[in-house]
């Protein structure tokens, strides 16, 4: 189950944002800013997942003791990925494979690309709308589907 | 799109944005004022555009729950591309508390029936972020048909959908399941809709596996033949979980799973395939042992290359990942790999240490303690250094962000410094804490030299980050750390001190050092916010036999005191001022001579001193022990200086307030440490009425409080109640033979070495020197002749033997022999189930520790080892050292996990409810008819209600008609009317503005009831006085009757409707009231 989606720039600023579920918009830009936070100090040559931001590790953590079937509701694993100027984000539960993840986002810059053609930030700034809608054609509902966009 | 000259397309305002670096606050501030005036505009393509921008802006940070009505608007345009940006607003705006939700029903029910697919795709994706179980059973009945639609990409979306749907509202998967299934089991079938369905079928499999096990052949096809490897992944990640209900499905899996090991060029698929081997017991105990040995240990192997060395990031991660699920059932796998594990602590990527501990954490053991905590030590150290190295450097660059606030969007420059940048502040948090449960792990077990464990306490509490006391989000979410980490080690000192007798005279040194560097470091300006102080605190008061130096001690509390910010470490400090001023004044073996007139006087004014600011302390706590301390130290005070000193003929004794009543508060019973949750066992008293009046009179009482004097504490009642027992009535009331228990041979074993790495060197001193002192009182060890061997300081044996001898006894020709020390056990007092250290033929040498149990009551069931959390269970008790402390404490954190456990996650999706679901069709039709068609069942009688209110206003509106015509409408006549027209309006207007916050559709019966109220108020044209009183009555009776069809419709909803749609139908009893109000008066108007 995928969580949330993100994509952010260099400097944090969020150019894409879809939550599966429902969040406040302060607590969503709290998450962000944290993700962000965790993001841009990790050194060179890491891998493409993240620790738990502190918004989500509290309440993970907590959980720890409830039954391994509520464990694999928790969102507890952020995966990212980076394209030049921009940052990918897919937040989602242990039940999905991490590896197919970094794919899937694979998948996702490549039909941006093909829609673009040589897809850049500026792109993503001024064609949000689009953004969501090839979003939507390969992710619904949190379910994924690994597909290449229209 | 056309805009207005005045109007910004989003183009516009994404390039204004970025023309407006620096201003952008009160740039967006000025697009949202514009936006709040587009979006009423009548024209739906300014409004639409106003929508997105508005959307956009949220994604920024700027609400715009305010907006949700205008969304529904947009939403419900003819147009697509309007329509569409109503659906995005809908999905990234709308909340769990968005009410107009309610009003969005009918549009949905209307989209999802479109024909375009186009369309029909729009309330489809949006469904699973919005939807409720109300909105999720109205929906089903046509959301159903679409998943035999035409296009595959709409068939896809609705399995999903569907899906999201059952999380909320269970039955939803119930009626759409054999059509799923029959999708499933389509060959013909598009792709995409089969691995939307594997899907669903894998989320819903690890929840109710058996359910899915018919499946298994139809996905075993897939799997072989299906070519598409995010669904092979899926599919393995089943089958991981159905292997274990159906042994038989190993044998038929392992070809296909190794054929793909061994050709798949997907690194991701491999991964799982490995992962689901193992995890789905496929390597498990069989008939067939040594090829599924063969298997594993192949896989394990894989995982380990993975892990091992310099391999892809990527891959150590996933390798890890899949160890700490491999741990849960096959620890001896995951134990082989402890080497490569244990390199990734080291590694510099976060995520991967993090992982590695989760996995190091359960592979502890009395051999490994050392290394791996010696480990993250030295990374904690060199983050602590790099960050006050950082603290100190950052003052000169320009941008200070060594501070870790949450500092919204702004961006944060990558650091540049060449060395390692300092971990986040949550890591060395949740490092620390599982350091301490490590070392602490089923009462010390794995502990064998519990002075090293003092030393890394005592370094951790000096890395330890300092708590938030940041006022900016106190409450909300993020900041909720175990409480502070700070006061965790504190407590983590302190229960070795309580529990561990042998080593409590170093412990309690240790906090003596922590309270004296506190004091010295601070500035005097700063206040202390160190949370480790409360439970060194208590060590210093509780155990000051023990320190090296009370006096100075003393002074050091004194001195902190003040600063300190937190009044429930205020408390425990000013408790612990007193305790320790009683065992330095308090001793009553020393004569009462001039000099120590004098010191006591002097300290007891300083004590005074410090204590009477906080005699109006607003914590309640405080005020009480200040208060109580202050006086009884006063009349002390008087005491001593009423007592002369004694001279060389005439010997005087101290004041008996000075040593025996003050230090008799102190010294009753040892406290020993109590199980978690035995405090609630603790029987309540029969004769203990807590709602009984303290007095009759209290007001009386309180109000002659000021003349009234505190009773000198310490009298008869004390010293009866702690004389009574036998037991100790001093601290140090062990044997001293007992404390030479702790000294070992010198252990030269390698990590004495690495030590130095990671403890600051004067801890290290510290301990050196503790070493030579104690060899000191070893007979076996000849002394550094440079020591002068009756130098300053001395031991607290020295100390004791000194104290109790006098100074005229020689200890070193006391005649040692060899010691039993076996039988030297104080463990008489404890529980038997006291741990006993593992005496196992270690080739070091150990101390042989006690390591007490915590007391539990008989039968309390609660006998656990020590949990992490239990930090209050020795908390001390007030002036009353022999009883319990009360209960409150221990439940309160009881309670508080508890609630922990039950709060849910943030993003979490809760699927308990699918819990109960079976999809056994068998099973079904027992539980009740299908919802939604009970749910069309109510959904005609609504539409007969409706009908029954046209056809009362359409015979409303006739008499009406007939009235005018027959009267016509004379001149005075329309004063009047429109007069109580006026105050009929009011009324209506008012139960409309009700309705109108709620839904949309009672806006327009709102004015319905404004008709009803024209109309009743048009026919009474004789007189002024008689239509006034008409006017009135009908009021009345519209109240009485709108009440009671309301109670009447209500009762119907409840006895038709389950809860969960209850909340709907009052909704729509509200509709209903408003007409027949509407209706009611029409009635009446003609009667």
């Amino acid at each position: 189950m995928i969580n949330a989606f993100l994509v952010f720039n260099g400097q944090g600023q969020p150019r894409l944002t879809k939550f599966y579920t429902q969040l406040d918009t302060s607590i969503q830009q709290r998450l962000i800013s944290e993700i962000f936070t965790l993001v841009s100090n990790r050194p060179a040559g890491s891998c493409n997942f993240l620790p738990l931001p502190p918004l989500l590790a509290a309440s993970s953590t907590s959980n720890t003791s409830a039954s391994a079937d509520e464990q694999n509701d928790v969102p507890s694993l952020v995966t990212y990925r980076n394209y030049a100027t921009l940052y990918f984000i897919i937040i989602s539960t242990s039940t999905e494979s991490p590896l197919a993840l970094i794919d899937l986002i694979q998948v996702y810059v490549e039909a941006l690309d093909r829609l673009f053609e040589n897809v850049c930030e500026l792109d993503l700034i001024f064609n949000f709308e689009a953004l969501h809608a090839t979003l939507g054609e390969m992710v619904v509902g949190g379910g994924g589907g690994e597909e290449a966009g229209e | 799109m056309p805009v207005a000259v005045f109007e910004k397309s989003l183009y516009d305002l994404i390039r204004g944005l970025r023309n407006h670096k620096g201003n952008e606050k009160e740039y967006i501030q000025n697009c949202l004022k514009e936006c709040r005036s587009e979006i009423r505009s009548q024209d739906m393509d300014v409004k639409a555009t106003a929508l997105l921008k508005l959307v956009y802006l949220e994604m920024v940070g700027h609400d715009m729950s305010w907006a949700s009505f205008h969304v529904l608007e947009v939403m419900s345009s003819q147009k697509y591309h309007q329509k569409r940006v109503g659906y995005l607003a809908a999905v990234q705006s709308f909340r769990p508390d968005t009410d107009v939700l309610m009003m969005a029903t009918n549009l949905l029910k209307k989209d999802v029936a479109a024909s375009l697919p186009t369309i029909i795709a729009l309330p489809i994706s949006a469904l699973p972020h919005i939807v409720t179980p109300s909105l999720a059973m109205s929906l089903l009945g046509d959301l159903l048909p679409r998943l035999s639609h035409s296009h595959a990409a709409i068939r896809k979306k609705t399995v999903v959908t569907l899906y999201r749907l059952a999380l909320v509202y269970p039955e939803a998967l119930r009626a759409s399941w054999p059509k799923i299934k029959e999708r499933l089991m389509d060959p013909d079938e598009d792709p995409s809709v089969t691995a939307a369905i594997v899907n669903v079928v894998c989320e819903l499999g690890w929840r109710r596996p058996r359910d899915f096990l018919p499946l298994a052949p139809r996905l075993f096809e897939l799997l072989v033949d299906g070519g598409n490897n995010w669904m092979a992944i899926k599919l393995i990640k089943l089958f991981a979980v159905l292997t274990p209900l159906e042994p038989r499905l190993v044998r038929k899996l392992l070809p296909p799973l190794t054929n793909l090991i061994r050709t798949t060029p997907a690194m991701s698929l491999l991964y799982e395939c490995i992962n689901g081997i193992i995890q789905g017991g496929i390597l498990g105990e069989g008939e067939d042992f040594s090829a599924r040995e063969e298997v594993a240990s192949l896989c394990v192997n894989k995982l380990r290359g993975m892990v091992a060395g310099n391999s892809d990031p990527n891959l150590k991660y996933v390798a890890l990942l899949a160890f700490n699920r491999i741990v849960v059932t096959h620890p001896f796998l995951v134990a082989q790999q402890e080497d490569v594990i244990l390199e990734c602590i080291d590694s510099e990527d976060i995520t991967i240490r993090i992982k590695a501990l989760d996995l190091v954490q359960g592979m502890v053991s009395s051999d490994n303690l050392v290394s791996i905590v010696g480990r993250l030590m030295r990374q904690l150290k060199a983050s602590s250094a790099a960050l006050n190295q950082q603290n100190n450097g950052s003052d000169s660059l320009d941008e200070p962000n060594s501070d870790d606030e949450a500092s919204g969007g702004a961006a944060r420059r990558r650091r540049t410094l060449d060395r390692a940048p300092p971990l986040p502040e949550n890591y060395t948090v949740d490092v620390i804490g599982r350091i301490l449960r490590m070392c602490s792990q089923n009462n010390y077990a794995n502990i064998l030299d519990f002075d090293w464990y003092i030393d890394v306490l005592s370094q951790l509490i000096r890395i330890a980050p300092p708590p938030r006391v940041k006022d900016s989000d106190a409450d909300s979410t993020g900041s909720r750390y175990p409480a502070d980490i700070s006061e965790n080690i504190g407590n983590e000192l302190r229960n070795v001190a309580v529990k561990v007798k042998a080593v409590r005279a170093g412990a309690v040194r240790a906090a003596e050092l922590v309270i004296s560097r506190m004091a010295s470091d601070i500035s005097p300006s700063r206040p202390v916010v160190l949370g480790a102080l409360k439970p060194v605190a208590w060590m210093v008061g509780e155990y000051a036999s023990q320190l090296l130096s009370a006096d100075d001690t003393l002074r050091y509390l004194l001195d902190i005191a003040p600063r300190i910010g937190d009044p429930e470490v205020l408390a425990t400090a000013l408790q612990a001022i007193v305790k320790l001023f009683a065992h330095v004044a308090g001793d009553d073996r020393v004569l009462w001579t001039r000099e120590r007139k004098s010191s006591v006087s002097l300290l007891m004014a300083r004590v005074i001193h410090v204590m009477e600011p906080f005699a109006s302390h607003p914590y309640l706590e405080v005020q009480e022990r200040a208060v109580e301390f202050m006086e009884l130290l006063k009349l002390t005070a008087e005491a001593a200086a009423g007592q002369a000193p004694s001279t060389d003929e005439m010997q005087q004794d101290p004041p008996l307030l000075l040593t025996q009543a003050i230090p008799s508060l102190f010294n009753g019973w040892e406290l020993n440490s109590v199980a978690v949750g035995t405090q609630q066992n603790v029987p309540l008293p029969d004769d203990l009425d807590l709602d009984e009046p303290i007095h009759a009179d209290l007001g009386r009482l309180l109000a002659q409080a000021d003349s009234l004097m505190l009773p000198a504490p310490g009298d008869d009642e004390f010293d009866a109640y702690y004389n009574q027992r036998p037991a100790a009535t001093s601290i140090s009331s062990g044997p001293a033979i007992s404390r030479l228990k702790d000294a070992p041979e010198e252990v030269s074993s390698s990590y004495q070495h690495t030590e130095e790495s990671y403890l600051d060197p004067d801890i290290i001193a510290r301990r050196k020197a503790e070493r030579m002192e104690r060899y000191r009182d070893d007979p076996f060890y000849i002394p550094d002749s440079t020591a002068s061997p009756s130098g300053g300081r001395s031991t607290p044996i020295h100390n004791i033997l000194q104290r109790e001898n006098g100074p005229d006894l020689d200890i070193d020709s006391i005649p040692i022999m060899q010691l039993d020390l076996e039988k030297l056990n104080p463990s008489g007092r404890t529980t038997p189930a006291g741990r006993q250290q593992p005496a196992a033929p270690k080739p070091k040498s150990q101390q042989r520790i006690v390591v007490a149990a915590d007391e539990t009551i008989a039968g309390s069931g609660l006998s656990t080892p020590r949990a992490y959390d239990s930090e209050n269970n020795t908390s001390d008790s007030f002036l009353s050292k022999g009883k319990k402390p009360t209960a409150s404490t221990t439940s309160s954190s009881t309670t508080t996990t508890n609630k922990k456990l039950k709060q849910q996650s943030l993003l979490q999706i809760t699927a308990t409810n699918l819990a109960d679901l079976t999809l056994d069709e068998s099973a079904s039709p027992s539980n009740d008819p299908l919802a939604h068609e009970r749910q069309q069942r109510e959904e005609a009688e609504m539409a007969q209600a409706l009908r029954e209110v046209q056809r009362l206003r359409l015979e409303m509106q006739r008499a009406n008609e007939r009235i005018q015509v027959a009267q016509g409408v004379p001149v005075e006549g329309v004063v009047v009317s429109s007069k109580k027209k006026k105050k009929k309006k009011t009324e209506g207007t008012k139960t409309g503005v009700k309705k109108k916050a709620s839904s949309k559709k009672s806006g327009g019966t709102g004015d319905g009831g404004e008709g009803g109220g024209e109309s009743a108020a048009t026919p009474v044209v004789e007189g002024v006085e008689e239509g006034v009183v008409k006017v009135k009555t009908t009021k009345k009776k519209k109240k009485a009757e709108s009440s009671s069809a309301g109670a009447g419709a209500g009762e119907s909803g409840e006895a038709a409707a389950p809860v969960k749609a209850k909340k709907k139908k009052v909704k729509r009893v509200v509709q209903l009231d408003d007409g027949a109000e509407g209706g009611g008066s029409a009635v009446e108007s003609q009667g």
